[in-house]
């Protein structure tokens, strides 16, 4: 597709906005972007639509009304912003193959490449300390060994995970439900400057368009397009997670679950997809492995040394979980389990001890996890 | 004929006397009150009419005009229709123009003639055993109140005809005469003249709870590490957070914080019951205060019942928690300016209200105590069970005014009572075994602090922590390390230090421990709400 084509087909991502896929496939058929581009200066689009796309044809013509082309394409270009059509080279391959590919998409950074593996870490916003520790391993040891990793750069799993693979100095691509100018959300913007320098942010949404809620379930079918296999840290029962796993499995794609506690509630979605047929998977070594020597894994994954401290400090390692307690909870507990009472400066000491140490971590305000 | 009789009035937590003088003068007939009269105070003209023709006092048709002295000061409160009524007779030469000299008179008058209980009488009596006044003379219901001050004879009337009698020497009975001292005797002083009852006023819309010594710390079980911070805040009078979900005993602790908090001393509890005094909540039954008051405002209270306002400034909660507790349960449910209000007098110990006339000044040295859930849910940071978002976590505390959460050094996390705490029966420690700690804590800051700024740890300036939190090598090393593990802030350090110094007191160390700082760092606000 030549550049001027293109500068059209940016018009008319423009100009259909959003919730435009059926206007889309309706103008595909009546021509390129330019000839529609034609059809619209003169007022005559109507034609080629059905009734039903009426409003939708007059929207299109209202906009293209004073509406420069070659400088509004020139304007993406001068902010940094790439604007890749299906069917161009540079339009990820595996993205190309699912039913309903975007037309187009506009990235800044890097794509990711078609010969390396790519897997996409997804789950919960609302994560739990394991799954922060999870996520933040797998992405890690994958990113390390090789893999891209793709994301929707939410709170919680995803920007974690995405978080962890540039960290190690890996590939991070993080697709959004608005414009790829738009950082949402907002608080994880120095994961969205990382990821514009080290590694990808892609879009299908022109750059302006504001995060909505219904953009973001079409955004989920871009994630697991783009990679090879899904890999669910932490979801509930009825999580948005599931909407990518879903779209994954249309697109043949693998899908792996991290199993957890069967008491957890945030484990449970992984849980249950595990029961259905999803790869059960315990280490990014193990994933690896699976994902196969395309990747040429490497033995990066670094075994974890289980020290355990002696005596009290021990003891109380022991009575830590991934779940938060608070210091009254471990207090009792402890009291429960080996029969001695521990004074509260005490304990508060030996926690610290264990925070210090790297073996425990210390959330919102006095309640500890273990560390992973 | 003139004459001048001498009485009180309250200004803010002030209290001056004030000279009612009257002049009777041939003329056309009329009754004029000037001096800023509030309209209570103007209606006392006919009260007074009638007060005095049904005790047999006869008007003549002349022209009175009552000034109240110094003229510049707004006068509110029924307290003068007593000495306007002694005033006008003194004026008409029915009671001896000596007869009222270094007397003071407080008193409402019922149409019959009867002396009725006022508002604010003991901080009038105090300034008037101050001001060298030697006999009051005040509504028979308020003598025990006048008899808490021994300086000045306090007599109490039940009419008017007795406060004749009082004057012109006829009534010099034992029982009019003050009881000697203490409380019980001004509570048998009462019961001689057949007075029971509440003060004549509604009932105040807010909850002032009188400790009866059935409230212990040893009634809670479980909660170590709540009753540990509750300790070491009353030992330094640091302000406290306890963050937790619903039914996990805030409010239980809180209320029983008082009784751990040193007892009042003999000027702090006239200091405090002057305050209730002038806000009609001193009960003859109760006495002088004697326990720490502890005030559990609803969280849909007013800027204004909070500090105190009105026209004339009336004390509000946080006057009414003078050198006790304030308790803000939920506290994110607060109107955002209302606890705003909180910061002058969290900063200077008073509230200061200023209006036309001038300036009212109540005392507000009060250690504040927030309770909070964790989240709307109640449940963070369990996201196994926690049903919020974390922008709603962050909305939820964030609607905790900052400035007010800055002055809050000790933070702690309180848990759900587990099964075996409730069904055990409590054998905590008890309030005065804590007591007893907390008081030699305290013991210890009145003589580091002698002669200077602070009184209690929680009062120390940055400057004042450099000089008297110093560090060791080793306890520097751990603090570097906790500044680092823990992300602490500038001021989290200070009051990590702060705390600590209080830790160390109660453990009686003169030098800060690694073991004292590490409490404190647990006692740090969590993160969220920084």
């Amino acid at each position: 597709m030549t550049e001027r084509e293109k500068a059209y087909m940016h018009w008319l991502y423009q100009a259909v906005g959003m919730g435009g896929r059926g206007v889309l496939k309706r103008l595909e058929q009546a021509g390129t972007p330019e000839e529609i581009y034609g059809l619209a200066v003169q007022g005559r689009l109507e034609e080629k639509l059905s009734a039903r796309y009426r409003s939708k044809a007059e929207q299109i013509t209202a906009y293209t009304e004073g509406y420069d082309v070659e400088a509004e394409y020139a304007k993406l270009t001068a902010a940094g912003i790439g604007f890749v059509t299906v069917g161009e080279a540079e339009y990820p391959k595996r993205l190309a193959t699912i039913p309903d590919a975007p037309y187009a998409l506009y990235y800044v950074g890097r794509l990711p490449e078609d010969a390396r593996p790519s897997v996409a870490i997804i789950g919960a916003r609302n994560c739990s300390e394991y799954g922060k520790g999870m996520a933040r391993q797998f992405g890690e040891v994958l990113a390390e060994a090789g893999v891209q990793i793709i994301s929707g750069m939410a709170r919680g799993i995803d920007g974690i995970g995405q978080q962890a693979a540039l960290r190690s100095g890996g590939y991070s691509l993080g697709v959004l439900g608005c414009g790829v100018d738009i950082c949402y959300p907002p608080e994880n913007r120095p994961l969205y400057e990382e990821l514009i320098s080290a590694g990808g942010i892609c879009s299908e949404y022109p750059p302006g368009i504001t995060p909505r809620a219904v953009l973001f379930p079409p955004r989920n079918r871009i994630i697991s397009g783009l990679c090879d296999a899904v890999l669910v840290i932490e979801a509930k029962e009825r999580s948005g997670t599931l909407i990518t796993v879903d779209m994954a499995l249309e697109q043949g794609r693998e899908v792996y679950a991290l199993p957890g506690r069967a008491t957890d509630l945030l484990s449970l979605g992984c849980n249950r997809l595990i029961r259905q047929g999803a790869a059960l998977v315990m280490s990014p070594q193990e994933m690896l492995q699976e994902l196969g020597a395309a990747c040429g894994a490497t033995e990066v994954y670094k075994q974890q040394v289980l020290f355990k401290p002696e005596g009290i400090p021990g003891r109380l390692l022991e009575l830590l979980d991934y779940q938060p307690k608070s210091m009254e909870q471990i207090r009792q507990e402890y009291a429960a389990l080996y029969g001695a009472e521990m004074s509260v400066p005490k304990l508060c000491h030996e926690l610290l001890e264990l925070c210090t140490g790297g073996y425990a971590g210390r959330v919102g305000g006095n309640y500890y996890v273990k560390k992973m | 004929m003139f004459s001048t009789i001498t009485s009180g009035t309250l200004y803010g937590i002030r209290s001056c006397l004030i000279q009612v003088e009257v002049d009777v003068s041939q003329g056309l007939p009329c009754f004029q009150i000037v001096g800023l009269p509030g309209s209570e105070v103007r209606e006392a003209r006919e009260r007074v009419k009638v007060a005095l023709k049904n005790v047999g006092v006869e008007l003549p048709p002349v022209s009175i005009n009552v000034n109240l002295s110094p003229a510049d000061i707004p006068k509110s409160g029924t307290m003068f229709d007593l000495p306007v009524a002694v005033g006008i007779m003194t004026a008409l030469s029915k009671i001896p123009a000596k007869a009222a000299t270094d007397t003071l008179l407080i008193g409402e008058l019922g149409l019959s003639g009867e002396v009725k209980p006022v508002k604010g009488v003991l901080p009038i009596v105090r300034e008037a055993a101050r001001r060298g006044i030697r006999r009051c003379i005040l509504p028979a219901e308020n003598l025990w109140e006048g008899s808490l001050v021994e300086q000045v004879e306090s007599v109490g009337v039940s009419d008017m005809r007795q406060a004749i009698e009082t004057l012109t020497g006829i009534r010099q009975t034992a029982e009019c005469r003050r009881a000697e001292g203490n409380m019980e005797q001004g509570e048998n002083g009462v019961q001689m003249h057949g007075v029971h009852g509440d003060v004549s006023q509604p009932g105040p819309a807010y909850n002032v709870s009188e400790h009866d010594g059935r409230e212990d710390f040893a009634d809670i079980s479980g909660q170590e590490s709540l009753k540990r911070a509750a300790e070491v805040a009353a030992a330094g009078f640091h302000h406290l957070l306890i963050v937790g979900p619903p039914g996990a005993g805030k409010t239980m602790l809180a209320s029983r914080i008082p009784t751990i908090l040193p007892p009042l001393s003999a000027e702090e509890s006239l200091e405090v019951s002057s305050i209730y005094s002038i806000s009609g909540l001193l009960r003859s039954e109760a006495g002088l205060k004697k326990e720490r008051p502890f005030l559990n405002p609803h969280h849909t209270i007013t800027g204004q019942a909070l500090v105190g306002g009105g026209r004339i400034p009336t004390p509000g909660i946080i006057s009414l928690a003078h050198r006790g507790v304030l308790f803000l349960d939920e506290l994110p449910e607060f109107k955002r300016e209302t606890l705003d209000i909180l910061r002058q007098p969290l900063e200077d110990r008073k509230v200061q209200i200023a209006r036309t006339y001038g300036t009212y000044i109540y005392p507000a040295d009060f250690m504040l105590v927030g309770a909070m859930n964790p989240c709307p849910c109640g449940y963070y940071p369990d996201m196994g069970r926690c049903r919020c978002t974390p922008s709603e976590v962050r909305r939820y505390l964030r609607r905790v005014s900052g400035p007010v959460l800055d002055r809050i050094d000790i933070c702690v996390q309180a848990q759900p009572v587990a099964f075996q705490h409730i069904a055990a029966p409590a054998v905590g420690e008890s309030s005065a075994q804590i007591r007893e700690r907390v008081m030699r804590a305290r013991q210890i800051q009145t003589e580091r602090f002698r002669d200077t700024g602070p009184r209690f740890n929680a009062d120390m300036k940055a400057g004042d922590v450099e000089r008297y939190c110093v560090l060791g090598e080793n306890e520097q090393r751990f603090m570097e390390q906790m500044f680092v593990t823990m992300q602490m802030s500038a001021r989290g350090y200070h009051k990590v230090l702060k705390v600590a110094r209080t830790i160390a007191d109660l453990a009686g160390c003169e030098r800060i421990g690694e073991e004292h700082l590490a409490e404190a760092v647990c006692y740090r606000q969590t993160e969220v709400l920084q």
